[in-house]
């Protein structure tokens, strides 16, 4: 097969979850945890079984020589025994197996786990040849370009793959929303509300760049939202307030309301809005979990973070706002008029439509206040939220939009060019998606 | 969108006693409050619509209660917001003495011990919120104002027990109780 025909193979690796597939596809092939379990090794780089400590770089960067090189002399079969995803965490249930999470934060911390675990994606779950295939990975916002180069070289001297292009997650996630049918121009110009499991960013792009010194970032994603639910029901004595039965409630239940005092007196009203959760607790045994105010009240804290946290206490709505207001002054109006939201915690329902009001409300305000001020007449301002299908895995979906296209191969970096080159040629990629593309 | 506010708080006719505002009530217990007309067997107490003759403070009160409770901060904002804190932290202290297992005449005894026994005073030294209200100024004041709050304990309680009992005379409503371990300002009566 010659890479003329191949399609582009796309990797999401996230905090929490990685999204393998291929691009053109609707949705990724496979969605699992970012985490492995090795032999002996807990935690990453503790030894366990007398083997030497796993280095943190890949080991054919240090060579011969450095404490790498008696990790590649040791790599017999047994450096082949580990798992990835969600048999990485069966395994780490069992003896002899330590888990880890090889991302933090978004940026890759732990080298080797990494190239381990890429290897696995690629030849255990996609099944490619990665020299018949062009790659498009993503990365974080203000991604060190050290770390773009590891990865390349992973990829190239590792790997051998054809092409790579390495995107930020946040402007996929602007190519994502092109599929909404309130997005009439396909520009690369949005405000980004990515939230996750562990952190939610707002993060403003101007044509396709990431204005860094605006990100700001929020310390309440669905993690928390989980951990509220589960205080609600703990508060209420349900006979099961595990983690994991808070966590399906949340998917379930939750929604986002216009205000919460109407919301509990529409639960007086209508009792219908109670609902019932049934719990099956293994060996036969079911509880019925009563589900009531935490189906409004937990998305909430989106809105009000004072309800949940003591030392968070800004609104959602106000710190994107703020991230706007911060931008320069001629990418406001786009900044304000392409909101876009991506990830799992940004799925609740009406939760775009309550970001919108809120936005909208403080946009007015300030409005109104200058226009008293200068006393002239301002001609308004658009906020828009967009919300759309493909949100849950935004950036991916947004990789395999632009991965299909047909110049995307002339936007990758080829195995020739590196070889020619070397890993600093992937500091610089060419603007995939902007104006003139056929995406 | 932090705490909600009173809605009485442009309301500037009534009392006003130290900072703590002596609202017309909807009452049959005995006091200095002017008393509102009664509701008739066809309104709906719970549900009464603010637009209403009848509509008093502690109809707001009950009805912003599970949401304020949840917040910690409260930026006052006029008299008419001292008398829904103190409301607040009242109903919290009643759903405190309402044990799951109570029925609706144990819950109501308890509640009336509560309502009637003695409580302190804006300027009191166990008052817990004095950095907030400001004391009357005279005795012929602090009684006038302590028969008021206890106007207001009796027919919140009252009014509480009608909401928490509102499924089944016999089980309270759990969904009330669960609001029992929150702290609204992060205070107690």
């Amino acid at each position: 097969m010659s890479t003329s025909q191949t399609p582009a193979v796309v990797m999401d690796n996230g905090t929490g979850y990685s999204k393998l597939g291929f691009a053109g596809n609707d949705a990724p092939s496979f969605v699992f945890p970012t985490a492995i379990a090795t032999k002996g090794a807990t935690g990453g780089s503790g030894s366990g079984s007398g083997r030497p400590a796993v280095a943190q770089k890949p080991s054919f960067l240090t060579g011969g020589a450095g404490p790498g090189g008696h990790l590649s002399a040791k790599r017999g079969t047994e450096d082949l025994d580990f798992f990835i995803g969600d048999e990485a965490l069966a395994a780490a249930k069992g003896p002899g197996y330590g888990i880890d999470y090889p991302i933090r934060h978004g940026q890759i911390e732990n080298w080797d786990h990494m190239e381990r675990f890429w290897q696995s994606s690629i030849f255990k779950y996609l099944r490619v040849e990665p020299e018949d295939h062009y790659f498009l990975l993503t990365e974080p916002p203000l991604n060190p370009p050290e770390s773009r180069e590891s990865t390349a070289e992973i990829m190239f001297e590792s790997f051998n793959c054809a092409g790579l292009y390495i995107a930020v997650q946040a402007v996929l996630a602007l190519a994502a929303s092109w599929t909404s049918s309130k997005v009439q121009d396909r520009s690369l110009t949005g405000t980004v509300i990515d939230s996750g499991d562990g952190v939610t960013h707002v993060i403003p792009v101007a044509e396709g760049y990431v204005i860094g010194s605006s990100i700001r970032s929020i310390p309440i994603a669905g993690r928390d939202i989980t951990y509220f639910v589960q205080s609600l029901l703990r508060d209420r004595g349900e006979p099961d307030s595990s983690l994991k039965t808070a966590e399906s409630i949340k998917e379930e239940f939750c929604y986002v309301c216009p205000d919460i005092v109407k919301e509990f007196s529409k639960y007086d009203r209508e009792p219908d809005k109670f609902q019932k959760y049934v719990v099956d607790q293994g060996a036969g045994r079911k509880v019925t979990v009563d589900v009531g105010y935490e189906r409004f009240l937990a998305p909430e804290i989106f809105f009000n973070p004072e309800i949940y946290s003591s030392d968070f206490l800004t609104p959602l709505p106000e710190v994107v706002d703020g991230v706007i207001q911060s931008s320069p002054i001629d990418v406001r109006k786009g900044l304000y008029k392409n909101i876009v939201l991506s990830g799992g915690s940004t799925l609740y329902k009406d939760f775009g439509r309550r970001l919108q009001r809120d936005i909208r409300n403080l946009v007015q305000e300030r409005l109104e206040m200058s226009e008293r001020r200068a006393g002239v007449k301002s001609s308004g301002l658009e906020v828009s939220v967009i919300t759309h299908k493909r949100q849950r895995y935004g950036p991916w979906f947004g990789g395999s939009l632009l991965g299909q296209t047909p110049e995307f191969r002339s936007y990758c970096h080829t195995k020739q060019e590196y070889d020619e080159i070397g890993p600093s040629i992937v500091r610089r990629f060419a603007l995939l998606g902007g104006p003139g593309g056929t995406a | 969108m932090p705490a909600y506010h009173s809605s009485f708080l442009g309301d500037t006719d009534a009392r006003v006693i130290g900072n703590f505002a002596m609202f017309p009530l909807r009452t049959k217990t005995r006091g200095p409050a002017y008393v509102l007309p009664l509701l008739g067997p066809e309104d709906d107490e719970i549900h009464l619509d603010p637009e209403s003759e009848s509509y008093d403070i502690l109809d707001e009160t009950l009805l912003l209660f599970r949401a304020n409770t949840l917040f910690r901060n409260f930026e006052i904002k006029g008299p008419a917001d001292r008398v829904l804190i103190y409301g607040i932290l009242f109903i919290s202290e009643c759903l405190g003495k309402i044990k799951p297992n109570m029925t609706g005449r144990e819950a109501e005894k308890a509640l009336n011990t509560l309502a009637l026994e003695h409580f302190a005073l804006p300027g009191d030294p166990t008052f817990p919120l004095n950095a907030l209200f400001a004391p009357p100024k005279d005795r012929n004041d602090a009684d006038t104002l302590r028969q008021y709050i206890s106007q207001m304990r009796q027919e919140l309680a009252i009014r509480l027990l009608s909401r928490v009992y509102f499924e089944s005379a016999t089980v309270p409503s759990k969904w009330w109780l669960s609001f029992t371990k929150r702290k609204f300002m992060g205070k107690n009566l």
